[in-house]
């Protein structure tokens, strides 16, 4: 699964416990799973609005670390209008990340307040909240069912959070997400499914995910390509002064 | 209401045209009140309503004056956990060549937790722009609403070109808000864009105007205002968003206290056209009272038969005046509102009329209360009158020497008191009282005035037509009562228009004496058409490319915001003093010019305006607390000068405290000195040059900036216009009203005269010769207290409007103009009545009475 799905999985449903076996430790091990030092790939994104108009961009993500203690810079690539703006997402283990934004056209960042973290992320149905990382034990968890292949377990954040809580399935063959239902006080916010999962490196990675926001009824689909784990990167390419170079 | 029915329904369907010109004045004087209130309220409404839809779900606003502060103040009020969302602001005002367009910028980002952006062709949510990471990433990217896109043919990607500081740029419509809610701010001339292109675009720098804030659900709006307060320091301000329009209302409250006494003033002449419509009445209907005397009528009926016939009238003319108001407001409103934004910079457009129930109410107490009183007098004489002596006729309308005497007395004593009061006026309340005391005085003694000046001209008129002449002269000097209150109300109509016009002279007098002196330089570069558009500044750095230029002597930058001083909006101006004093010597109201202009230099002390002393009660020596991003800005009064900058009042500073104190370098307008011997057109071109393509820059020359700001002053005179019309109809309505009622009254003096020869030229010559008396008379009169009542409103406008001392400047080109035009109109409105009595049978005049 590439980082940014599972960036998004775990701000949606950072934890599991109470399983059979301890959920904690199925967590761990999906996040076991799903390590790596660093990861690239260059993502495209369609956004399909409620009277089926699509818009389509491209970016490039590349992140260094992992689980609460990573950063990552994703620049958008396509269409020529929107290329170069960029998000740099310094993660922390105990408190929300950073974020900042950079517009090229402006030639000015902006740091993303936490106040605005349940927006929408740049016109996707992804909110800057869905693209941080969150520290398991900032959740309360609890196993709703399981049907013999998959878990369905429910995650409450212990932190200010757009969501109250969220329902996901984990597949227990593999420990990889499946789906993921997001609410808020109002009710479900947005769905989450990940597709055509592929091993690479050893890594289970779904190469598509898809969102959909229940409210707008608007819906995103990501497509991973050239997706690579494990790549040579550094800490200075993951800086403010880093966000503001240009392609 | 029997007595209604049988005695005054019949008089009032005959006497159709003189009930009309009788409400007339009811009418007019309500419709003003009503209008001019109105047409204030909406633009205020408008306002109100501009920053209600533009705060959304704001519960406070931080705001250091109109000048803006750092944007690092945005991260500070984040911290705070009672603040749920802070949303950053920026407000500008830029022409599109048809009405001007508020742009609103936004931080895209998080501003939806204020404001709710509905717009055309989305999803229910209503937070789809076409593509919002291209809104974001694109520094041309606009919301405009439906409305403006309508009015100008635009759609999604359709293209708008502004003028910035970037210079010409193409905007790209790329979201149009559905009307309603935030798209019906400013009349729905309104865009949004980013807020961090609206600073390049602005030259605003890394600046936010004001920060808007929603509290946490249950945080008590006094607590985080408190501590808001205190985490900003008291430089900042931290208001509901009501509290802007009460700042705008502290801003126009000089214009409406203006249309206030000007309401007042039409009714008081509507009051002296009601009661001479009834003292005529009664004089006409005297032989009726007499048989219902007779029959047993009570005086008690009678007095109560007038009164009601009054209020009738006076009902009747309201309802139709609150109309007539309404109608006007319509007129005014959209000019005020232009006016107001050209005047002080403030952004409102008024979209629909704004009816206050509370002055319609009033209104019409204010008609009825009028009407009634101008009845009392004439009611009180029909309940008196004789039943014996009811069918002598003529006697009735001659004033007694008692009655004459009694009045002048009275006017001796109210002018005394007038006078007196002047003595004290050290108490704003006395110059009131003796403006007053002065009109009752020049009322009481129109009567004895009339009575004299009548048998002045009467050999004037005799000399001119021998027989004519002396029956209108005569007329007149018989029957006082029946021209007295018409006189009384030209009279003070014309006042009124001498007070106007001569306060307009005055201050374009003192205003070009103040031009002559503060704005001597030879160009102004500035970002707008208009001095008084702050949306967009110049960065400091420009002067040094100005001074660059050859054939520029000098370069003066100023720099000029509004920060709220003793409660109000006070226009703060930093200069760099010791330059401009060198160029520019404002003779000092108080203080020693050398000495002022030197403190200020070295920092140490305010130089203020003298409007702002006098409104806000300062004085030399006295500590100013100035708001500022920086903290207050604590500075001594060092001297008090005449300066026309702004209708509230401006502070003088030093230009290095404001940079320090407010952290902005940015400039507003360049003043421009060429070098001797430099041609002014080519330094000109050669500014347009090297700048003009680069950002939004204006050159304008001395002379354009004066003709700008004359043209201000025009517009604020434009207004009284209405005044001085309505003034001089009520003059021909009264003029028309007496001589109807004059013919009427003498149809067998003049039946008499035809039946032993007398031609009917005759009858009209001596008809027009009386009009043209009366309107000698009112003249004479008028101009005569148009000189004492602009003593007055000179006083009361330095004193309580505008507060600068502007020297009496009598409008003889205003009376020129005025002798033509009322004698004029008084010989038109004799034609009728003349024609009238020519026309009516001999046999019916002779049997009259």
């Amino acid at each position: 699964m590439s980082k940014f799905v599972s960036l998004v999985t775990l701000a949606l449903a950072p934890a599991l416990s109470a399983l059979g076996q301890d959920p904690r430790q199925i967590i761990l091990e999906v996040q076991k799973r799903q390590h790596s030092d660093s990861q690239r790939y260059e993502g495209t994104l369609e956004v399909t609005s409620q009277g089926n108009q699509v818009a389509t961009k491209r970016w490039v993500y590349q992140r260094i670390g992992s689980f609460g203690n990573s950063k990552a810079i994703l620049r958008f690539t396509a269409p020529a209008e929107v290329k170069g703006v960029g998000l740099l997402i310094v993660n922390h283990p105990d408190r929300a990340s950073d974020q900042w934004m950079w517009r090229p056209a402006i030639g000015r960042d902006q740091r993303i307040a936490l106040q605005d973290r349940s927006t929408r992320f740049f016109g996707t149905d992804f909110s800057f909240e869905d693209l941080e990382e969150r520290d398991v034990d900032q959740y309360n968890y609890k196993l709703l069912a399981d049907d013999g292949a998959m878990w369905k377990l429910e995650s409450r954040p212990r932190k200010s959070s757009q969501y109250e809580y969220s329902y996901f399935w984990v597949k227990k063959d593999n420990y990889t997400f499946v789906k993921i239902e997001a609410y808020n006080k109002k009710g479900l916010v947005r769905t989450i499914d990940y597709k055509n999962y592929e091993q690479i490196k050893g890594i289970w990675t779904a190469r598509l995910t898809e969102v959909y926001d229940v409210t707008r009824k608007s819906r995103t689909v990501l497509k991973y390509e050239k997706l690579e784990y494990n790549l040579p990167m550094k800490d200075d390419d993951f800086t403010l002064q880093a966000l503001r170079r240009d392609l | 209401m029997i007595l209604l029915r049988l005695i005054s329904w019949p008089y009032a369907r005959k006497h159709v045209l003189r009930c009309l010109l009788t409400t007339a004045g009811i009418v007019l004087g309500v419709g003003v009140f009503v209008g001019m209130r109105t047409a204030n309220k909406s633009v205020l409404a408008a306002f109100n309503q501009t920053i209600d839809r533009i705060a959304g779900a704001a519960q406070l606003q931080i705001t250091a004056g109109d000048a803006g502060f750092d944007e690092d103040v945005l991260d500070k009020i984040r911290e705070l956990p009672e603040v749920r969302a802070a949303a950053p602001v920026i407000e500008a005002t830029v022409g599109t060549g048809q009405n001007n367009l508020l742009i609103l910028g936004v931080d895209m980002l998080g501003d939806r937790s204020i404001r709710n952006y509905d717009l055309e062709g989305t999803d229910e949510a209503g937070i789809g722009i076409d593509d919002p990471l291209v809104f974001l990433a694109q520094p041309d990217s606009l919301m405009v609403t439906k409305k403006f896109a309508d009015e100008r043919g635009l759609a999604v990607n359709s293209k708008l070109p502004m003028r910035t500081m970037q210079g010409d740029q193409v905007f790209t419509v790329r979201g149009i808000m559905k009307p309603g809610g935030l798209a019906s701010a400013f009349g729905g001339d309104l865009a949004i864009m980013d807020i961090y292109a609206a600073q390049k675009m602005f030259g605003r720098g890394r600046k936010f105007d004001r920060i808007d804030i929603a509290l946490e659900e249950g945080t008590p709006l006094e607590n985080a205002t408190a501590k808001l307060q205190a985490l900003l320091g008291s430089g900042f301000q931290v208001e509901p968003p009501s509290s802007r329009g009460q700042q705008f209302e502290s801003t126009s409250r000089m214009y409406a206290l203006a249309s206030n006494i000007t309401s007042v003033f039409a009714l008081f002449i509507g009051m002296f056209i009601i009661y001479n419509t009834f003292a005529i009445a009664v004089t006409e209907r005297r032989a009726e009272i007499g048989i219902l005397r007779a029959l047993g009528a009570t005086r008690g009926q009678i007095r109560t038969l007038f009164l009601a016939e009054s209020a009738i009238a006076g009902l009747a003319g309201t309802c139709v005046g609150v109309l007539f108001g309404i109608a006007m407001a319509r007129a005014m409103s959209g000019y005020i509102g232009g006016m107001l934004t050209e005047i002080y910079g403030v952004a409102q457009s008024p979209g629909d009329l704004t009816l206050d129930p509370w002055l319609i109410g009033t209104a019409v107490a204010m008609g009825l209360v009028t009407s009634l009183v101008a009845a009392v007098i004439p009611a009180r004489s029909a309940s008196r009158v004789d039943p014996v002596k009811a069918l002598q006729k003529g006697g009735f309308q001659s004033l007694s020497e008692g009655e004459n005497r009694a009045r002048r007395r009275w006017a001796i004593v109210f002018g005394t008191a007038s006078v007196a009061a002047f003595a004290f006026n050290r108490l704003w309340i006395m110059t009131y009282v003796g403006y007053v005391l002065a009109i009752l005085a020049a009322v009481l003694l129109s009567p004895a005035l009339s009575f004299w000046l009548s048998r002045a001209l009467r050999p004037l008129l005799a000399g001119l037509r021998p027989v004519e002449g002396a029956l209108a002269a005569d007329s007149l000097i018989q029957a006082p009562r029946r021209t007295s209150g018409t006189i009384a109300a030209l009279m003070l109509s014309l006042a009124l228009v001498i007070s106007l016009g001569g306060l307009a002279r005055s201050s374009y007098d003192s205003l070009a004496e103040w031009m002559r002196i503060a704005l001597n330089p030879d160009f102004f570069v500035t970002t707008a058409e208009t001095l008084s558009s702050r949306s967009f500044v110049f960065p400091a750095s420009l002067g040094d490319g100005l001074r660059a230029i050859d054939g520029v002597a000098e370069v003066q930058p100023v720099r000029s915001v509004r920060v709220m001083v003793k409660n109000a909006p006070i226009m703060v101006i930093a200069i760099d003093v010791s330059k401009v004093a060198k160029r520019v010597h404002l003779p000092p109201v108080e203080g020693d010019s050398d000495a002022m202009y030197r403190l200020a230099a070295e920092e140490k002390g305010v130089v203020v305006s003298a409007n702002f002393a006098r409104l806000h009660d300062a004085h030399m020596g006295e500590v100013l607390e100035i708001p500022a991003p920086d903290g207050i800005l604590r500075l001594p009064i060092v001297g008090v000068v005449d300066d026309f900058s702004d209708q509230q009042g401006t502070l003088l500073i030093n230009r290095g405290l404001f940079i320090r104190y407010w952290h902005d370098d940015s400039v507003n307008v360049f003043r421009i000195y060429i070098a001797p011997g430099a041609d002014a057109a080519q330094v000109r071109q050669r500014i347009l040059q090297a700048f003009g393509g680069q950002q939004r820059l204006f050159v304008l020359t001395n002379r354009e900036v004066r003709d700008f700001i004359t043209r201000l002053t025009d517009q604020w005179f434009g207004l009284t216009n209405v005044q001085t019309a309505v003034a001089v109809l009520v003059a021909i309505l009264g003029i028309v009203n007496a001589l109807t009622v004059s013919i009427t009254d003498r149809r067998r003096e003049l039946g008499v005269l035809q039946a032993v020869g007398g031609l009917r030229n005759q009858i009209r010559h001596t008809i027009w010769m009386e009009a043209i008396a009366i309107g000698i008379i009112g003249v004479t009169l008028g101009l005569a207290l148009g000189a004492v009542q602009l003593f007055y409103s000179i006083e009361i406008a330095r004193r309580d409007l505008v507060g600068i001392s502007i020297g009496y400047a009598y409008p003889f080109q205003t009376a020129l103009i005025l002798i033509p035009v009322i004698l004029g109109s008084a010989l038109l409105a004799a034609l009728g009545p003349a024609e009238s009595a020519v026309r009516g049978s001999l046999i019916e005049a002779l049997e009259y009475e």
